[in-house]
């Protein structure tokens, strides 16, 4: 973080104004403010419903908001399609994997790192960009540790191996902002300890937004919480404060299996 | 890489088969039934590109094949009392019909490119109902009457005379176009198109443009249909509009599917198919007139027996007999639904 400029410091990678999308009469975002600076772990907690997911989707455009604005990296993309702002830096994954079940590891790889580049039309094979590609694709699947699974369709992996595909999709076009959704979910313990310690590998340049219903998880690996519920944001601080914060406690931590975070 | 396989040994043996039929079957078969089969089956193969490895199930591909043909007849043709009688050298008339039907399958991809399943198949089947009646209604191009005398390059000569050039330039062209399909099949362009029948909302997250992609691949496969109009008009010497009606497009759609809609060797399985017992059936007084009632309870029972076609009956064969339960299919269904609202 040494050599950003001031500029950059100031300037939030991420900047949501009056964000709210409504579904029918339904609020599932309302009136949503949020700053996320560059190089920030940022996890975003609430219960089933509360708009998160549905945040996700306006910052990278699969839905447009009702109403409000995004700011990425200073420029205005609220009317940008998502494609636009994948090339302009946003990597994501979603809640329910969305990774080619019929295609090996290595194509889906091959898929993510091609999509932000040029050359998507291209009808015949060029031994060195392709190569080239594929080597990143290769990279990518040891970084997330399914080196050994190259050549397997998706669909063969197990759940977990799938998750981990979906982090390796999302990193594949050396993202600025990478927003993961409940990339644990459904994992086990095993699983989650080590997805945490892939997490807390990443390049500390990237942005993380993390959608996580894992208190382990999402503790660990952000240094700023936004708590939503109904659509709105009511609680942000440090992990810290979320931990001591009540109506956290209230709406959250205090039910189920998590009250002894 | 040169593994013998089932596949193989039969596919090597069908292609000998095709190359040495003009020695071991009559003329009739040659000229009639084979070279049929080969051009047919380009048309139907450029159908199950699209739909295998697009999901996009088109009927606009008979309509985009008679555009080329009415093209080329209309080029190359002199003396006609409709059309435009234009005269030019034969392969001025491929290049002119090739590209006016990719260019037309472009403008068509781009309006149908946002659509998806069952809204898919409506607007490619009215794209087929609106080139029908045009060049009925046109009669600068066409009227119903159609375009005669449309004559093959002086290479292939009369094709009444000599029918072998002809299916020997036909079953090239097959070859090529089927060659070209599995290659473009692992190209970016290729493994797009795949990743963007499967999840086109992942795609466009990935940074694809799916409409445009969908669209780039009606016009590629526009090209492949039009090879087969081409091959179309030489062979009959004449194009009208009851070539591309309803009846002729739902004959491709069937070969496809008899054939099996998931793998490219279908094409020309479904279309040996398909012309063999158009023929045959002609000769039974009872069944002749009734041809269209015999194929459609034959595709009823593929569908319902086989959804992947004779092709799929013969890889359920070869699983049979090998024991072996295959892995989970690399080939994804074919979704008819939509796939996911796009807000
Ligand atoms: N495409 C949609 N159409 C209609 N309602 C939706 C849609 N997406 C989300 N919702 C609704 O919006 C609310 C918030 O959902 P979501 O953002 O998925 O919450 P979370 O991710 O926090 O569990 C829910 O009530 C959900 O049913
Ligand atoms: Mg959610």
């Amino acid at each position: 973080m040494t050599d950003v400029s001031k500029a950059e410091i100031a300037e939030p990678i991420l900047r949501l104004r009056g964000i709210g999308r409504r579904f029918g009469g339904l609020h599932a975002v309302r009136d949503v403010d949020l700053d996320v600076a560059h190089g920030e772990r940022r996890a975003i907690l609430g219960p089933n419903g509360a708009g998160k997911t549905t945040l996700f989707n306006v910052i990278s455009g699969d839905v447009g908001p009702s109403s409000g604005t995004i700011d990425f990296l200073g420029e205005d993309v609220s009317v940008l399609p998502p494609r636009a702002r994948a090339k302009l830096g946003m990597g994501r994954t979603y809640q329910k994997s969305r990774s080619f079940l019929g295609m090996t590891v290595e194509d889906n790889l091959y898929l993510a790192v091609l999509g932000t580049r040029s050359g998507h039309f291209r009808p015949i094979s060029l031994r060195k960009r392709d190569g080239e590609m594929r080597d990143r694709a290769r990279e990518l699947a040891d970084a997330v540790g399914l080196g050994g699974r190259f050549g397997e369709l998706v669909g063969s992996l197990s759940h977990g191996e799938q998750r981990q595909l979906e982090v390796g999709m999302a990193r594949a076009s050396n993202p600025h902002l990478m927003m993961l959704d409940e990339p644990a979910s459904g994992l086990s313990r095993g699983e989650r300890v080590a997805l945490t310690e892939l997490l807390l590998s990443l390049d500390p340049a990237i942005t993380l937004i993390l959608i996580e219903h894992d208190m382990d998880v999402a503790l660990r690996v952000a240094d700023r919480v936004t708590m939503m519920h109904d659509g709105r944001v009511i609680v942000e601080g440090t992990p810290d404060e979320i931990r001591a914060n009540q109506t956290v406690h209230d709406l959250y931590l205090g039910r189920g299996n998590h009250s002894d975070v | 890489m040169t593994r013998i396989t089932p596949d193989r040994v039969v596919g090597i043996g069908a292609l000998v088969l095709a190359v040495i039929a003009p020695f071991i079957v009559s003329s009739y078969w040659v000229g009639a039934l084979l070279t049929q089969m080969l051009f047919l089956g380009i048309v139907a193969a450029s159908l199950i590109f699209l739909s295998a490895y697009g999901g996009m199930i088109s009927l606009a591909q008979v309509a985009v094949y008679g555009i080329a043909g009415f093209v080329v007849g209309n080029a190359t043709t002199n003396g006609n009392t409709k059309g435009l009688n234009l005269g030019w050298n034969p392969w001025w008339g491929v290049i002119a019909g090739i590209a006016i039907a990719v260019g037309v399958g472009l403008l068509f991809g781009a309006l149908a490119s946002r659509s998806v399943g069952i809204y898919f198949l409506m607007i490619t089947l009215t794209y087929s109902v609106i080139a029908n009646l045009t060049f009925g209604q046109v009669t600068d191009v066409s009227g119903f009457g159609g375009i005669s005398g449309i004559p093959a390059p002086g290479a292939i000569g009369r094709v009444e005379a000599h029918q072998n050039r002809l299916y020997y330039v036909a079953l090239v062209a097959a070859f090529l176009v089927y060659l070209l399909l599995r290659y473009v099949a692992r190209t970016p362009f290729g493994l797009t198109l795949q990743g963007v029948r499967d999840d086109p909302i992942r795609m466009a997250s990935l940074g694809y443009n799916v409409n445009l992609h969908r669209t780039i691949a009606f016009g590629f496969a526009s090209f492949v249909a039009s090879i087969g109009g081409v091959l179309f008009v030489w062979w009959n010497g004449h194009i009208d509009p009851a070539s591309i009606d309803l009846g002729a497009t739902i004959d491709v759609l069937v070969i496809a599917v008899i054939g099996g809609l998931y793998r490219l060797e279908g094409a020309w399985v479904g279309a040996l198919f398909f012309v063999i017992v158009n023929n045959y059936s002609q000769q039974i007084s009872f069944i002749g007139p009734r041809f269209h009632t015999l194929i459609g309870a034959i595709f009823l029972l593929i569908v319902l027996v086989s959804p992947g076609g004779l092709v799929g009956l013969w890889e359920r064969a070869l699983e049979l007999a090998s024991g072996t339960h295959k892995e989970p299919s690399d080939r994804t269904p074919i979704e008819v639904g939509p796939v996911e609202s796009h807000v």
